[in-house]
């Protein structure tokens, strides 16, 4: 429960800060993709850079979390399908305005279209428990 | 003292400092990659409980109310806070410049962002991830499938949007 609560609070921290970074914002995304407006860019340019500092830290600490047990980074092999993947969601990024996140920002501010893109995205992710029934290594 | 609320948005940095703090922090506390849309499998669970399908049968969906879906929550919470400290309308069906460009019936508006989410959801599981899990990650830690998804997902964002201006807004 306690790591639950953990999630929990975490989630709200990343919720906030996409919030108040206006990530959750169907202009500043709009404004990103037509090349007039690039704070959105430069938030995940600069999230990019403090990750890529905090996992060299946790590098030089031999991957040791806070109670010594062995941090275990999560690699996505790239496989022939990745760019495909990455095409269909990029649509749907210039399509909804939003990504997984910042959909649930959306809601959480009180947007209801957030609330129909984020249940076109369960059907999608069905979808793709359909496709993985027939194609084994989708 | 100065009027403080509704408060101003943060500057990128702010919101770069801590989204991508959180990569690290997270493996540190909880040993858990960032990334949010794994969780969707959650619902889909939810919204189709007695599916037989083998993937959502996986251990990743053994309960639906797991870490991911207290993640989820969490975020809700959270945005639902920065959503009031900064003045936000509580419940609106307005999607900036798209709704206000485009005036469509309310249906229009739910077919479209139904099919993008639609989209969201099926090309981040093809790709293996969405802009938390990939584009902040898997970047972070300097993984090539991640560039390689993150380059299709601006290439692909940015052609959608210029589709949208030039043949829905009529070249605005």
């Amino acid at each position: 429960m306690r790591k639950n609560l953990s999630f929990l609070g975490f989630g709200m921290l990343f919720g906030y800060a996409l919030s108040r970074v206006r990530a959750s914002d169907y202009n500043y995304i709009y404004h990103m993709f037509t090349g007039t407006d690039f704070t959105l860019a430069l938030v995940m340019a600069s999230a990019i850079i403090v990750g890529a500092i905090g996992m060299r830290i946790l590098a030089m600490n031999q991957y040791k979390g806070f109670r010594g047990q062995i941090i275990e980074v999560n690699v996505k092999k790239l496989t022939k399908y990745t760019a495909v993947g990455g095409m269909i969601f990029g649509i749907g990024w210039g399509m909804s305005g939003a990504c997984p996140g910042t959909l649930l920002a959306q809601i959480g501010e009180g947007k209801i279209m957030g609330i129909v893109t984020l249940f076109g995205a369960v059907l999608g992710t069905y979808a793709y428990a359909l496709l993985k029934n027939r194609y084994e290594n989708i | 003292m100065t009027h403080w609320f509704p408060a101003e948005p943060w500057p990128w940095w702010m919101g770069g400092l801590v989204i991508g703090a959180l990569v690290p922090l997270l493996y540190y506390f909880l040993n858990t990659a960032l990334g949010v849309s794994t969780g969707f499998g959650n619902f889909a669970k939810l919204l189709f409980p007695k599916t037989t399908l083998s993937w959502l049968n996986s251990k990743s969906f053994s309960s639906v109310v797991n870490h991911r879906f207290y993640m989820m929550m969490g975020m809700l919470i959270g945005a639902f806070i920065a959503g009031r400290v900064m003045g936000l309308p509580v419940v609106t069906i307005e999607m900036g410049v798209f709704s206000e460009t485009l005036q469509w019936p309310i249906w229009g508006n739910v077919l479209w962002f139904l099919m993008g989410g639609f989209l969201l959801g099926l090309g981040a599981r093809i790709a293996g991830g969405c802009t938390s899990g990939h584009s902040i990650h898997g970047l972070a830690n300097f993984q090539l499938s991640s560039l390689v998804a993150t380059i299709c997902f601006l290439i692909f964002g940015a052609v959608t949007v210029f589709a949208i201006r030039v043949f829905l807004m009529g070249g605005v």
